[in-house]
C-alpha cells in the first residue's frame, strides 16, 4: 500500500539512445531491495534518475506519495532520500570527521548558517562521533578523506549516505571491488544502517544480494524484466536466459 | 576525584591559550608593531600591508575556501574604495556626518550589494565558467568607471579629505600613525570574522564545495547557494579593505578596481597559500615588501614579483606557508636539525646561482635602459662598468657555478629530506 518509491514509465535517452525505456517499479517502505543486470543495463542511470542527478526523458518517480520528478538532488534529498556512489565520491581535502559532520548539517537544520560555530555544537559533534563509530572510522577521523583505503573510502561513502537520516538509502555498488572479509563487514554495515529504512542497492556479488534484498529486480537493456523474491529471482526462466545468459557471455 | 579536577585544571588554560593565543598574538603585535617600525615609510608600508591582508583573505574566501578562481576581485575592493570617498565627501560636506572610523563599512555594504547583483548570476557554475564571467564583469566595471564619470570621476579618480570626520579617541587621523590603528583596528576586526566565518556551517560547506561540488547535493545542500553566499561575504570585506584604502590615500582611481588590481591579489594569495587561512596574510606582507622595498633598489621589482610567482606555481603550489607546513612533521619528530647541514649545502650555491641571474637582470637592464654613454651601475653599493668585461665574467662565473653545484647538491638534500620525513622506526618507539 504505501510505497516509499514508485516509478512510473520512466525514460532515459542520451541523444537517440535510449537508455531507460519505461521502467515501472514499486518499492514497500521498510523493503531491501537489490536491482540487478547486466553490465550497462542502465542501473546506475536509473539510480541517477530517481537521486535527481539527471532529468527524467519522461515518466514519474514519486518518492513517499510526493511527485520528485527533475527536482535537484538537494531537494530530494531533503525530501528523505540519500544515495551513495559507485565511484567513491567523497570531500578528499577535508578530514574524515569533516566529511560525517559536513554531511550531518542539513538534518541538523544548521542550514546555510553563519551564526553557528560547528566546534561549539556539541549535539553535532556527538553525532558525528556516533557515525565515526558506526562506520568503524574512529581511528580515521582526523586524517583528510582522501588518503583513506579504498575499503575505507567506501565504508565512508556509505556513511556519507546514511548520517544525515534520510528514511530511503540508495546505495549503487557499495561492495564494489572488496575482498570477501571487506565485503562481510560492509554487509554487517548495510543492515546496521538500514533498520527501519527502505533499502535500494545495486549490486553485482549474488551472495551480498541474496543475503541483504527481500526483493530483487531485474534490469535488463533499459527495462525490467521481473521483480519478485530472491527464491524466485532464481527460478524465474526469463531472468536466466536475459542475465544470467549474458552474464556468462560476459565473464 | 581530585586528580581529575586537578587535569581539568591543567587542561583549562592550555585550551584557552590554544583559542586565544593567536588573537593576543595578532593584537599585541598589531600593538607592538609601530613602536618597533616608526619611521614614516614602515607606517605607511604597514598600512598598505593591513589594507592588502583584509583584501587577500577576502579573495581567499573564494580561491581557497570555496574553490572559486575569481578574476574580477577589485571590482568589490574598488567599489568599496569609490564609495567610502564619496562618504568622506559628504562627511566634509556635512550632508551626512558619522565618524570616519565607520565608513569602511559603507564600503563593505556597496562590495555586498555588487557581489550579491553579480553573484546572482555568476555562482551557478564554478570552474571556468565562473571565471571567465568574473574577468568579463571586471572588463565591464572598469570600462564603465570610465563613462560614469559623476562616480568614479573619470580618469583622475575622486579623492576626498578624511579629516574631517569628529574625533574619535582624540585623533582626527591627520597623520599615517592615526589611519594606523584605524586599520589596524579593521584588520584585526575583519580577520577575526573571516577566521570565525570559516569556523560556521556556512565556512564548513564551503570547503565542501571546493572539494567536490557534486556531492553536497546529495547531502541537501545546493553548491550554488553555497558558493553564492561564499561570494557576497567575500566581496563585503573586499569592500571593507575598498574603504581603507580609500581613507588611507584620500584617492581612488580606475586602477584600483581594473585587471591588474585583481590579478594582484591573486597572485598575493597565491604566493602566500591558498590551502591555509594564513596564507593569504602571508602572501599580502610579502608582497607589500616587495612592493616597497624591492622598488627602492630595483626597477625591475614587477619581474622579480612574477618570477616569484611563477616559482610558486611550479614547485611549491601550497604557497610560502606551505613551505612552511611542510616541516612540521620533521619538527614534531625532532628531526629539523638533520636538515639544516643539506640545506646550507643546497641553499649556499642556489643563492650564488640566484645573485648570478639578478646581476645579470639588474646589469641587462642598465645597458638597455641608462642614458647614453652613462656605463657605470652600482649594484648592492658595488660600482662597475657595465661595458667592461669584468663583470660579465664575474655573473657567468656565478650563474655556471652556482648552478653546476646546486644541480649536484640537491640529490643529498632530497636524501636528507626522505630521511627526516621517513615514519618512525619501531626502535624508536610510536607506530603513528
Amino acid at each position: 500500500m504505501s510505497s516509499a518509491i514508485k516509478l512510473d514509465d520512466l525514460r532515459k535517452s542520451f541523444g537517440p539512445t535510449e537508455i531507460i525505456r519505461g521502467v515501472n517499479l514499486d518499492i514497500k517502505k521498510g523493503e531491501r531491495h537489490a536491482i540487478i543486470g547486466p553490465n550497462g543495463a542502465g542501473k546506475s542511470t536509473l539510480f541517477h534518475l530517481i537521486s535527481g542527478r539527471y532529468n527524467l526523458s519522461g515518466g514519474h518517480v514519486s518518492l513517499n506519495g510526493e511527485e520528485i520528478s527533475n527536482l535537484p538532488p538537494y531537494e530530494i534529498y531533503r525530501k528523505g532520500l540519500s544515495r551513495s556512489f559507485q565511484v567513491t565520491n567523497i570531500f578528499p581535502i577535508l578530514s574524515v570527521f569533516e566529511n560525517v559532520r559536513c554531511s550531518l548539517m542539513w538534518s541538523e537544520e544548521y542550514k546555510y548558517s553563519f551564526w553557528h560555530l560547528v566546534d561549539r555544537e556539541r549535539k553535532l559533534n556527538d553525532r558525528t562521533a556516533e557515525v565515526l563509530e558506526e562506520i568503524g572510522l574512529t581511528s580515521r577521523q582526523h586524517v583528510p578523506a582522501g588518503v583513506l583505503t579504498y575499503a575505507e573510502q567506501r565504508a565512508l561513502e556509505i556513511g556519507l549516505a546514511a548520517a544525515g537520516g534520510a528514511d530511503v538509502i540508495l546505495l549503487d555498488e557499495p561492495t564494489a571491488g572488496m575482498s570477501h572479509s571487506e565485503t562481510d563487514q560492509a554487509i554487517e554495515l548495510i543492515r546496521q544502517i538500514t533498520v527501519g529504512k527502505t533499502l535500494v542497492m545495486v549490486e553485482h556479488d549474488m551472495g551480498v544480494v541474496f543475503d541483504l534484498a527481500d526483493r530483487i529486480s531485474v534490469l535488463v537493456y533499459g527495462e525490467i524484466i521481473a521483480t519478485d523474491t530472491p527464491e524466485n529471482i532464481r527460478n524465474n526462466k526469463a531472468v536466466q536466459e536475459a542475465y544470467l545468459g549474458a552474464e556468462a557471455e560476459h565473464a | 576525584m581530585s586528580d581529575i579536577a586537578k587535569v581539568q585544571n591543567a587542561v583549562m588554560p592550555a585550551s584557552l591559550l590554544k583559542r586565544f593565543g593567536p588573537w593576543l598574538f595578532l593584537a599585541i603585535g598589531l600593538m607592538v608593531l609601530p613602536l618597533i617600525f616608526s619611521s614614516n615609510l614602515s607606517v605607511y608600508t604597514m598600512n598598505l600591508m593591513g589594507i592588502f591582508i583584509i583584501f587577500a583573505l577576502s579573495y581567499n574566501m573564494l580561491l581557497g575556501q570555496s574553490g572559486m578562481l575569481s578574476f574580477g576581485h577589485a571590482v568589490y575592493f574598488g567599489l568599496g574604495g569609490f564609495m567610502s570617498v564619496h562618504f568622506m565627501n559628504y562627511i566634509e560636506a556635512e550632508i551626512f556626518v558619522v565618524p570616519i572610523v565607520i565608513v569602511p563599512v559603507f564600503g563593505g555594504l556597496i562590495g555586498l550589494v555588487f557581489a550579491v547583483i553579480v553573484g546572482s548570476f555568476s555562482t551557478r557554475r564554478s570552474g571556468t565558467v565562473f571565471a571567465m564571467i568574473s574577468l568579463g564583469i571586471a572588463e565591464l566595471i572598469a570600462a564603465s568607471s570610465l563613462i560614469f564619470v559623476a562616480f568614479f570621476g573619470g580618469e583622475e579618480g575622486v579623492s576626498g579629505d578624511r579629516t574631517m570626520g569628529p574625533e574619535v579617541l582624540g585623533m582626527d587621523f591627520a597623520q599615517d600613525i592615526e589611519v594606523y590603528s584605524l586599520i589596524a583596528f579593521w584588520a584585526f576586526v575583519t580577520i577575526a570574522l573571516m577566521y570565525l566565518f570559516s569556523r560556521t556551517p556556512m565556512g564548513r560547506m564551503a570547503n565542501a564545495v571546493r572539494d567536490n561540488p557534486e556531492r553536497i547535493e546529495f547531502i541537501g545542500y545546493s553548491q550554488r547557494k553555497v558558493r553564492f553566499i561564499s561570494f557576497c561575504a567575500s566581496g563585503f570585506f573586499a569592500g571593507i579593505a575598498g574603504g581603507l584604502f580609500a581613507i588611507n590615500f584620500e584617492i581612488v582611481t580606475e586602477e584600483n578596481l581594473n585587471a591588474l588590481t585583481s590579478g594582484v591579489v591573486l597572485l598575493m594569495a597565491y604566493i602566500g597559500g591558498v590551502g591555509f587561512f594564513v596564507g593569504p596574510i602571508v602572501g599580502a606582507v610579502v608582497f607589500t615588501l616587495l612592493q616597497t622595498l624591492l622598488s627602492n633598489y630595483t626597477e625591475i621589482w614587477q619581474m622579480y614579483v612574477g618570477v616569484i610567482f611563477v616559482l610558486t606555481v611550479m614547485y611549491a603550489p601550497q604557497g610560502l606557508t606551505g613551505l612552511v607546513a611542510m616541516h612540521i612533521p620533521a619538527f614534531k619528530m625532532k628531526r629539523l636539525g638533520t636538515l639544516a647541514a643539506p640545506y646550507v649545502r643546497a641553499g649556499v650555491p642556489t643563492l650564488l646561482l640566484l645573485s648570478g641571474i639578478v646581476g645579470f637582470l639588474e646589469t641587462i637592464h642598465h645597458v638597455r635602459s641608462a642614458a647614453v654613454g652613462e656605463t657605470t651601475m652600482s649594484l648592492l653599493t658595488i660600482e662597475f662598468d657595465t661595458h667592461s668585461a669584468t663583470p660579465w665574467i664575474i655573473i657567468a662565473i656565478l650563474v655556471v657555478v652556482g648552478g653546476y653545484l646546486t644541480k649536484t647538491q640537491m640529490p643529498q638534500l632530497k636524501e636528507a629530506w626522505e630521511g627526516a620525513n621517513a615514519p618512525m622506526g619501531s626502535d624508536e618507539g610510536g607506530a603513528s
